[in-house]
Order: structure tokens, then sequence, then C-alpha cells
């Protein structure tokens, strides 16, 4: 729809199901980074139960993976914001949710069909979900997985790579 | 219930000052040994059942826990050790074999540690390997007995031309190779980690008596197949996609008997791997029940050379033991083009206790032996030897080399760089770093990614740590080390223990 | 903010005339402009302020939300879109055939291309106004008293308000301030009324909710969903009258008093908000000009009947895929989907409007709920109807999914709403969820629990991108 110019250049965070061992490291260090001490042990002592994270970790058996918002190119997740809170950056792609307009109204939430924006009520009522981390290089959830399940790489190459390490023997789920 | 009478090992020590109640321990823990209580917000830890495998210390964000083996004392007494009690009360209450992973720990003398390397210092000037040609390609396979050459003048040749037609060899770019481990016992994961790695680098690894996994096809041209007792996985394709084949014959860690695979772990992959029925416990036999005689094992070499219609060479592996000489020799004189020896220290998935550790000999005594007997009976061109049997630093390679083996074989070392603690509970299948099982929830914890990296990794510094060493002492071509027992000294070692190894006392010179 | 008087009769041209400043106008505007970099974009709204969320207006209310805030568009928004804003300006008829419009103050517009997108306005119901001053004080006073009140200005009565625009928000806002009211009385318990008790509920006031139907949300909750919410309204000290509506309002002076119920009760009240719902305003449309339902008919392009006549948002009547045929569905991410589509088709580029479905997200004093489709329905001629409901006790959640012949078509989720918009997803992309309609009521239920074509879908391309 609104197709802006690079979106199949932009760096998104993929996952390879069949690497993700759950072990949620990829929670807790995207709690860290979103919470006010940004130090592991002192954010966790604190501020425990008001810091959310922003990438989810699914798990049915022995298969999980981590999700998080998806930068979509037609966000339903802008579309429903009535306050103009969630918008998509026109230079860096990224989706953000502006917490001094939201009202914490949730239609993102009724609408995202990741289901990956979740309801921060620790002080003002917003919306909270995966920023891309972008005042880092690497989002902190890709760079702290230990078994470097979650990739950030452009659209094509993320295509490189699943098509590779499928062997064309291995079935889609 | 009577009474139980094993203690714990290890003690989980958590710092509660660090231990953000995470879980991450809880989640990634398959002994069940860390448990959540959500009412109290803690994490409890039951040390009994903890195998030490450090994969909890390793992954913790907080760096809360460390493990330490901390085992209950028992009165001090040399002959009865606490571990000969335990395996009593082991054996007391289950009535069973005591079973043990990895290669054995005993203190018995590591010989790598106690000889030493040269290095040049006026007489002949050391090499700068950075800066000058180093040669450590390694061929495998049975040389001719008397090349013959013809001048041609040719400058681009060096002005000769190699008449004689070669037998068919291995090409190794660095004397380094990984150790036969089968799918099985290992994970699919770390056997492709291990062939692309060993693809890469342009050296082999081995596929073990488990079969040759569809997946690993595509790396054939690094592929030594085995044709092991229980023949799994043997068929006309399996040798076609082998680079070399080696018949196994014993194993470092269990020499004399066989192996077995429980049926409930033979499903699916491994059962089609191994060309056996889902469910069928795979048996490999403690001889071949073909082989009954060197005889015998001729006749198995030439049919698979026949097979595989002498392109590709053919050896034998087996376990280093008393009388590995003659042993060595025979198997030379029945056509092999390469004798794999497995010595004491060597690993596996899954051994009886006291076999692994009181049956065989170490591999440094056993390579220095075969070469002498060998040299003197002139048949040591015919065939290349392998050592393997914890390897555990490039060191080890320079030293195995220069005491007479072509190459060697790694595999304990290739497991821990792929991340094994050596908690030697292989034969459980929950190695938590997803190495030594086929549970699926812990199979993904190894990335071949990251695996294959690693492993990269350890050849490539190690083949500079050789090239480092070699050419501290002035050799430019690992040719020149094989053998040359000159290089070496041994330090507190005996009268007889030097002359097994073939090696002066350090202090003696020419 | 510039307000230009046309006082002279010649029409003004432009390329695409936009009615309405709302969430359909000015999405369609933004598609327009990204299409068309140059053509002229005119638009025409009653209002007088610039782009400002109708929703948002409830939270203005409620102190949340403060004026300058209250735009959703950025506010250099028409000037980086080079759009020429008109205020105040009332459209007063649509002359199909010379496609051209004529405003209140008597401006003319030649439009290329026209989107209707005038939103909706305020169901007033007729309610008859009775005077109670003590001892009919009142005649003596000036005439403008409105006490013999007729039932059609009972609106301008102080103290009773509609809850639409800006400017009513503000208004009550005042009002409340000015008064000092602490309790507030609002006709209709559906999703407006709603709206409204949460932020009055936010402001610390009690609340009397007058409801027709036997239960509050009555068109989107079900019995026990609504008592959820009912039980913890009336736990705060406020009143929900049920089966019930206001037969008389009684005024005192200039000022409401109190309100005569159906049931014979009498309830005091100073402040009275009508919210029983909104109807389409297309009051300036002629009779047959074009097709008009409840709504202005459009076609999947958001065509009208009229050629280069487009409608989109709350006016229009688009297809709702739940029911088959078409329905004014009056939320905004419907209203700025239609007024994308409308846009980009008027501009000349092609583009579909796949049809919405109802949903709505409201939280009342802590109990976030979404209700989305088809909830109340419980059989349907021909097809197959199964409901699943889980209620915990416990942790005060519901959830309801209704299922039509193996497909989504409703879904109600009090207490808990993560991960609701996966629902949406099922329904509108009308998923077969036979095969994991076990796990659809689990409070986890996650992407990991959906057929797996679908999840290969919702994860774009053939990989696993997730």
């Amino acid at each position: 729809m609104r197709e802006r110019p690079g979106d199949n250049k932009m760096k998104k965070i993929y996952i390879q199901e069949e690497y993700c061992i759950g072990c949620r490291l990829c929670e807790i260090y995207c709690q860290v980074k979103h919470s006010k001490s940004k130090k592991i042990i002192k954010a966790f002592r604190e501020e425990k139960h008001d810091i959310l994270s922003r990438v989810l970790v699914e798990e049915i058996g022995y298969n999980s993976f981590a999700i998080q918002c998806r930068h979509c190119e037609d966000a339903p997740c802008v579309d429903a914001c009535i306050s103009g809170a969630m918008q998509k950056n026109k230079n860096t792609g990224v989706v953000i949710c502006d917490g001094d307009k939201c009202v914490g109204c949730w239609s993102c939430i009724m609408v995202c069909p990741y289901g990956v924006i979740r309801r921060d009520v620790s002080s003002r009522k917003v919306a909270s979900k995966c920023d891309l981390c972008v005042d880092e290089d690497i989002p902190e959830c890709v760079k702290n997985c230990p078994n470097e399940a979650l990739k950030f790489v452009e659209k094509d190459k993320n295509k490189e790579i699943q098509v590779k390490t499928k062997d064309g023997s291995q079935k889609l789920h | 219930m009577a009474l139980k009478l094993n203690q714990p090992e290890f003690e989980i020590e958590r710092d509660t000052d660090k231990c953000i109640s995470c879980q991450v321990c809880v989640r990634q823990c398959s002994n069940d040994v860390h448990e959540y209580d959500s009412e109290q917000d803690v994490i409890y830890s039951d040390s009994i059942k903890c195998v030490g495998c450090h994969r909890c210390e390793s992954l913790c964000p907080a760096g809360a826990l460390k493990i330490k083996e901390v085992k209950s004392q028992f009165r001090t007494n040399y002959n009865w050790t606490a571990e000969h009690l335990r395996n009593i009360y082991k054996q007391a209450d289950s009535g069973g074999v005591i079973l043990t992973g990895m290669g054995c720990d005993k203190p018995y003398a590591v010989y790598w540690d106690r000889i030493l390397f040269n290095a040049s210092q006026v007489t002949n000037p050391p090499i700068d390997p950075l800066r000058e040609p180093m040669e450590i390609k390694t061929f495998i396979g049975r040389k001719p007995d008397n090349p013959v050459f013809e001048i041609t003048g040719d400058p681009c040749a060096r002005g000769v031309k190699l008449k004689t037609e070669l037998y068919p060899q291995l090409e190794l770019s660095t004397p380094i190779m990984f150790s036969a481990m089968s799918y099985g016992s290992i994970s699919l994961n770390a056997c492709k980690s291990l062939a692309a790695a060993a693809s890469e680098f342009g050296t082999y690894y081995n596929t073990g008596e488990g079969g040759l996994h569809k997946d690993l096809y595509k790396y054939s041209m690094n592929t030594i197949v085995q044709v092991a007792s229980g023949r799994f996985g043997v068929d006309v394709d399996y040798l076609e996609k082998g680079s070399a084949v080696e018949i196994k014959i014993g194993q470092g860690a269990k020499p004399g008997i066989g192996g077995h695979l429980p049926g409930e772990k033979v499903t699916g992959d491994i059962s089609d791997t191994r060309m056996i029925p889902e469910g069928t416990d795979a048996i490999s036999p403690a001889p071949h029940h073909d082989i009954y005689s060197i005889e015998d094992l001729a006749q198995l070499i030439y049919a698979l050379k026949e097979a595989t219609d002498w392109s590709k060479p053919v050896g034998v592996k087996v376990s280093a033991v008393h009388n590995i000489a003659p042993i060595a020799s025979g198997i030379v004189r029945a056509g092999a083009d390469f004798v794999s020896i497995d010595g004491l220290r060597g690993g596996t998935g899954a051994a009886p206790q006291v076999i692994r550790d009181n049956v065989g000999i170490p591999i440094e005594l056993a390579i220095a032996s075969v070469d002498d007997r060998l040299r003197e009976e002139g048949i040591r061109h015919r065939a290349s030897i392998i050592a393997a049997g914890s390897i555990r630093s490039s060191a080890d390679i320079v030293k195995a080399i220069a005491l007479g083996a072509d190459a060697v074989y790694i595999g304990t070392a290739a497991l821990v760089a792929m991340g094994c603690h050596l908690c030697q509970k292989c034969y459980t299948g929950k190695c938590n770093w997803g190495i030594a099982t086929q549970d699926p929830y812990l199979t993904r914890r190894l990335n071949p990614e990251i695996g294959t990296r690693r492993l990269l990794n350890l050849l490539k510094g190690w083949s500079l740590e050789i090239k480092e060493m070699l050419g501290g002492v002035g050799i430019n071509a690992i040719e020149s080390l094989k053998g040359n027992r000159e290089h070496l000294r041994g330090v507190g070692l005996s009268e007889k223990e030097l002359a097994i190894l073939g090696i002066k006392h350090a202090g003696e010179a020419w | 903010m510039e307000v230009k008087n046309y006082i002279n009769r010649t029409s003004e041209i432009t390329d695409y005339a936009i009615i309405g400043n709302s969430a359909a106008g000015l999405a369609a505007a933004e598609s327009i402009r990204e299409l068309d970099k140059t053509g002229k974009i005119s638009i025409l709204s009653e209002e007088d302020c610039r782009n400002y969320s109708k929703p948002l207006i409830t939270y203005l209310m409620e102190g949340t939300v403060s004026l300058d805030k209250i735009h959703f568009k950025s506010k250099n928004f028409y000037r980086d879109n080079n759009i020429d804003i008109r205020l105040n300006t009332r459209v007063k008829s649509i002359d199909i055939n010379k496609m051209s419009l004529t405003c209140g103050d008597g401006g003319r517009y030649r439009f290329k291309k026209l989107l209707i997108s005038s939103g909706g306005k305020p169901i007033i119901p007729e309610i008859k106004a009775v005077c109670t001053c003590i001892n009919n004080n009142c005649k003596s006073s000036k005439s403008n008293s409105f006490c013999s009140v007729n039932s059609k200005n009972y609106k301008d009565i102080e103290g009773i308000f509609t809850l639409a625009t800006l400017s009513d928000a503000l208004k009550i806002k005042n009002f409340i301030k000015k008064n000092n009211i602490r309790e507030v009385s609002i006709l209709g318990g559906g999703l407006i009324g709603l709206k409204s008790a949460e932020a009055f509920l936010e402001m610390g006031m009690s609340i009397n909710i007058i409801e027709l139907a036997d239960r509050i949300l009555t068109a989107t909750f079900d019995e026990q969903a609504s008592g959820i919410i009912e039980k913890r309204i009336i736990s705060k000290g406020s009143n929900i009258y049920k089966n019930n509506t206001i037969e008389e309002i009684h005024v005192t002076g200039k000022k409401i008093s109190g309100c005569g119920l159906k049931d014979g009760r009498k309830i005091e009240c100073s402040l009275l908000i009508i919210a029983i719902g909104v109807t389409p305003d297309t009051g300036f449309i002629k009779n047959g000009a074009l097709k008009v339902n409840r709504g202005i008919v459009v076609d999947k392009y958001m065509r009208t009947s009229a050629k280069n006549i487009y409608a989109a948002g709350d006016v229009a009547e688009a297809r709702d895929i739940l029911l088959g045929e078409k329905r004014c569905i009056a939320i905004w991410p419907l209203a700025v989907r239609q007024g994308s589509v409308a846009g980009i088709n008027m501009a000349g580029g092609d583009k579909k409007y796949n049809g919405g479905f109802f949903m709505n997200s409201v939280e009342i004093l802590d109990i976030p709920t979404i209700s989305m489709g088809m909830t109340n329905i419980t059989e349907e001629k021909g097809k197959n109807i199964e409901i699943l409901k889980d209620f915990n006790p416990g942790k005060n959640t519901y959830k309801k999914v209704v299922i039509r012949d193996k497909k989504i078509i409703g879904v109600i989720m009090a207490g808990n709403i993560e991960r609701a918009g996966i629902y949406a997803g099922l329904i509108q992309n009308e998923i077969d969820i036979s095969s994991v309609k076990d796990n659809i009521l689990r409070e986890d239920f996650g992407i990991v629990n959906l057929p797996v074509d679908y999840k290969k879908h919702l994860v774009s391309g053939e990989g696993i991108e997730i």
C-alpha cells in the first residue's frame, strides 16, 4: 500500500525457529534495556514487575520461537491509533509508539495480527512494543541470544538464510 | 523404600544478591536441578541431580551461579578411595553395569605432559611461519615402494616428473581430522558442524558406526565412512559417498567390547540412517562376525577396495592394546592404507566404566612402538598412522607426529570446542549442550552455524600453533617432523619409558 | 488558521474535494498526495478547528490528553501535504451532474473528484421536558425560559449535552468545573455511552447509566461480559438502570434538575449526556442523488453510485465481511482504511477495500475489554454456530469465541486482552480454525497455536520469517 522506498532494505529481526532454545534471555535483556537503570541486577531488584518485555517467546512442545513487532510496511496499528502516537518513521521504517501521545485505548492491541503489543500499566497507561532498539547497532535481543537464533538482517538476506538452513530436507513446521 | 546411599557430587552456589529469579537456569537444565518457587519468587536447587555440565552457570545473565565439585568426604583411605565406595553403593542399588561417557579420567601418566619439544637456536636457524612458506599439508594413504622419477628439465615442475602411479591418497590441509563419532551417539547438528568445518578447512571427518545421514551427502568429499561390526548403514551408496573407508575393529575407550544403542532411541532418522527397523536395539557385536583372523581382515579390506574400485584408501581402526605393534604390522600387511590407533584416553558416548578406565594403553607409547616396528620391518611407507585418544592441544599433535604419527584424530577436543564440559553423562542422552543427545528439545541448542565456526577456529588456531612450533625448530614441512624423535626429550620418565618412546631424557644431547 | 469568506458567487475549482476533516478525510488526502504530487486538494470542514481525533475527546475531558495533543496528524500536516483546508464550511448541497457543491456560506466548488467523509451525527431522541420550578416561578421570568419547552429543543437546556465533537467535550468540561458536578447521567449504555462513562469514572465522578436493554453494551457483549463490567461499575458506587429509558426531563430554571424514568423512578441529575448512537451525516444529499441506505452505499473501491464521487468512514456503507452485506461500521480503523483506499482510487490508483467488521476496545475501571464481530449470535439458518466460553472467576477474566462453519465470527475478551489482535487476523482472513479449536480459549493462545497454513501466510513469504 504505502510503499516506502527501501522497505526491503530495512533491517528487521528474524528468527530461525529451529535454533530457539526457549531460554527467554531475549525477554530478560529486552526488559533490562527498557528499564530505568539499564543494569540487570538493579533493574530486576527494583522494577521487576514494571518493565515489560517487548519480545514474546512462544512455546509448544519442544518448539519455541521469539516474536516481536514486525514493523509492518502497512501497519494496522498505525491506522488504528486514534491519537497519532503510533507512527512509522519515514527514514528508519521503525514503527514507534510515542508514550506522550498514547492514551491507552488499546486499539493497536485489538488490530495487531501478531499480538505483539502489550498493555503497560506501570504508570500512565500506554501501549508497549518493540522499538528495534533504535539507539543501538544491534537490538538487545539479537545481541544476547545464546544460540544466535535471532538475526538482524534485511528481508532478502533472511530468505537466503532460511533456505540455506533448510538443506532441502527439512519440512516446514 | 530402601535407603539410598548416593550423594551429590556437585554443589550449586547461588549468589542470592545477584540472582534475579529469571528462571533461565530452570528452563535450561535437563536434569531438573533448579525449581522456581512462585510464592517466594526464589529458585531452589537440588544438588544431587547436578551433573556438573555448567549449562546454567554459562547462561545465567547475572553471573549468580557457580558449580563446584564438592563431594562428601570419607575417612582418608588411599586404598578404598571415595570413588570405589560410591561405585559399590551404586551397584548395590541397581545391580547393573556402571556406565560412563567420554575418556578415561584416572591419574595414569599422561606422557604428552612429560615430553618436551625442541627449538632451534644457533646451529639450525628457526623459521618465521608468517613470513616464509610452511607446509603442514599431509597425505594419508599408502606410499609407493620405489618411486621412479623422470628428468624432464621442465622448470615449472622443478625439472622432474613422477612416473610411478600413486595409490589413492587423502589430502589434508592440516594434520588434524575429526574422529569417528556416530550419528546416534551425537546429534545431527553436531555431525553437521563437524562435516561443515572439515569441508571448509580442507580436512576430513568420520561418520562413525551410525551410517551417513542424507543431510551430510554434500560433504562426501570430506567424509571418511566407517564399516563397524554392526555394519550400520553400509551399502553401495555409503561406500560411494565416502572419500575413504575405515574398518573399525576397536575403540580406545572400550577395547574388546561392542556397543549398544537401546531400541527406544532408534527412531525416525536414526533408524533410516542406520538402516534398521525402528525400535530394534542397535547392537554392534564385539568382533566382526566375519573377521576371526588376520586373513579375514585382509579379505574384507580387499573386498572393500574392490567394491570402491580401488579408488579410495581403505584403513583399519584399532584400540591401543598391549601387543599393538605386531597387530599394526599384521594390519599393514593385510593391505590397509592407514591404521588408526585409539589410545587409553579415547572418548565414547557410553562405555562400562571399568573397561574405559582399565583397558588399553596410552597412545603415546602405542605410536612410538608401532612406528618403530613398522620401520624395522621396512613397511612403514605402506600405511599412514593416525593417532587418537585425547589430543588436547597443538603441542600434543606436534609430539604425536614426532613420535611417528602421520596425522591425528580429535574427538573430545572437537566436542569441547562445541560446548562440551566433560560431565561424562553422555549415556543419559540428556546432554544440555545439544551434543550427545537426540532429544529435539536439546539438540536445538547446538546451532550448526556456531558449531562450525568454533571448530574452524580451533583448527585454525591449532594449525597456526603447529606452524609456530615447526618454525621454532627450523623445520618448514611437517614431513620432516614425522618420526623425528630427535626433537623430543622426556622429563621425569624411567629408562624403560624412554626406551619405548625412543627418546632421550631432557638434558641429554647428541 | 485560515478562514476564507466567500461572498462572491464564482466557483472555486479544485481537483479533489473532501468533505470532512477527520480520520477518513485525512487518510484519503494523504494517499492522494502520495500518488498525485501536484493536484489541488481541498478539505471542507464544518468545525472550526484543525485536525483532531474524535475518539480522543473523552480522553480530553478526563484530562489524559491536553488540547495541544489532540491532533492525530502532525501540526503541519496541511502545509506539508499542500492541502487547502477550509474550516467553518458546511456543505449544503451537491450537484452531481455539474460536479459541484455549494456551502452554507454560499461558496461553491467545482471538483474533478469528490470524497464524502462527513462522518456521523449523534442521534437525538424525542423526550418530553417538564418544568419543575416551585410554584411555577419560572412563568414570571423572561420569555426565553425553558419551562414551557417542547420536545424539539430540550437539548438546549443547560446541562444536557451530546458528546460528539471537540467543542462538546470542552463545553462539558467547563460545565463540570463551573458547576462542580460530581455525578453524571448517561442515556445509553452502548459503546458511546460506555466510552463517556470510562472518562467520567476516570475523573472520579459517579455515573448513572440508563439503558434500554437488559444489560449494558448489549450489541457487543453477552450477559456474562456485561455482568463483569456492571459489577465493577456498581461496586464503585455508580448506578445502572437497565430495561429503562428517560421519559421526562425535569427542568428547573434553565437547567436540568432530574429525569423521570420509564419504570416510574425519578433520579436527580444536573448533567445528562445523550449517547444512544450516531447516524451517518447525509442530510446534505438530496433524495435520489446517490444511493443511500442508512449511509452512502459504496463498492469495494469506495465509489458511490455517482461517477467520480466516493465515500468513506462513518458515513459510508461498505462491505461487512461477517454479515456478507453492506453496513455502516463506524469505527476509527475502518474509517482510516476506507479513506486511504478511496484516496488511492481517486488519484488513479487501483486498490480494493477488503471489507471490515465491527470491533471495539474500552477499559472500564481497570478492566480492559475488547469485542469483535458478531458476539451475540446463537444460531443462523443453514450454518453451524458453535460458542466457546471460558470464565475465570479467580482472575475475573472472560473469553468467548463464536465460530460459524469453522471460522471465527465473534470474540469477547474481558479482563485480559493480551494478543487480541490475533483473533482479529483470524476473522479478517476468514481462517478455518477447526484444527486448533481446542486451544482457542487458552489464556496464552498465540501464534504458535495457529493453523500451520495461516501461520505461514502471516509470516510473509515462503520461509519462516516470523
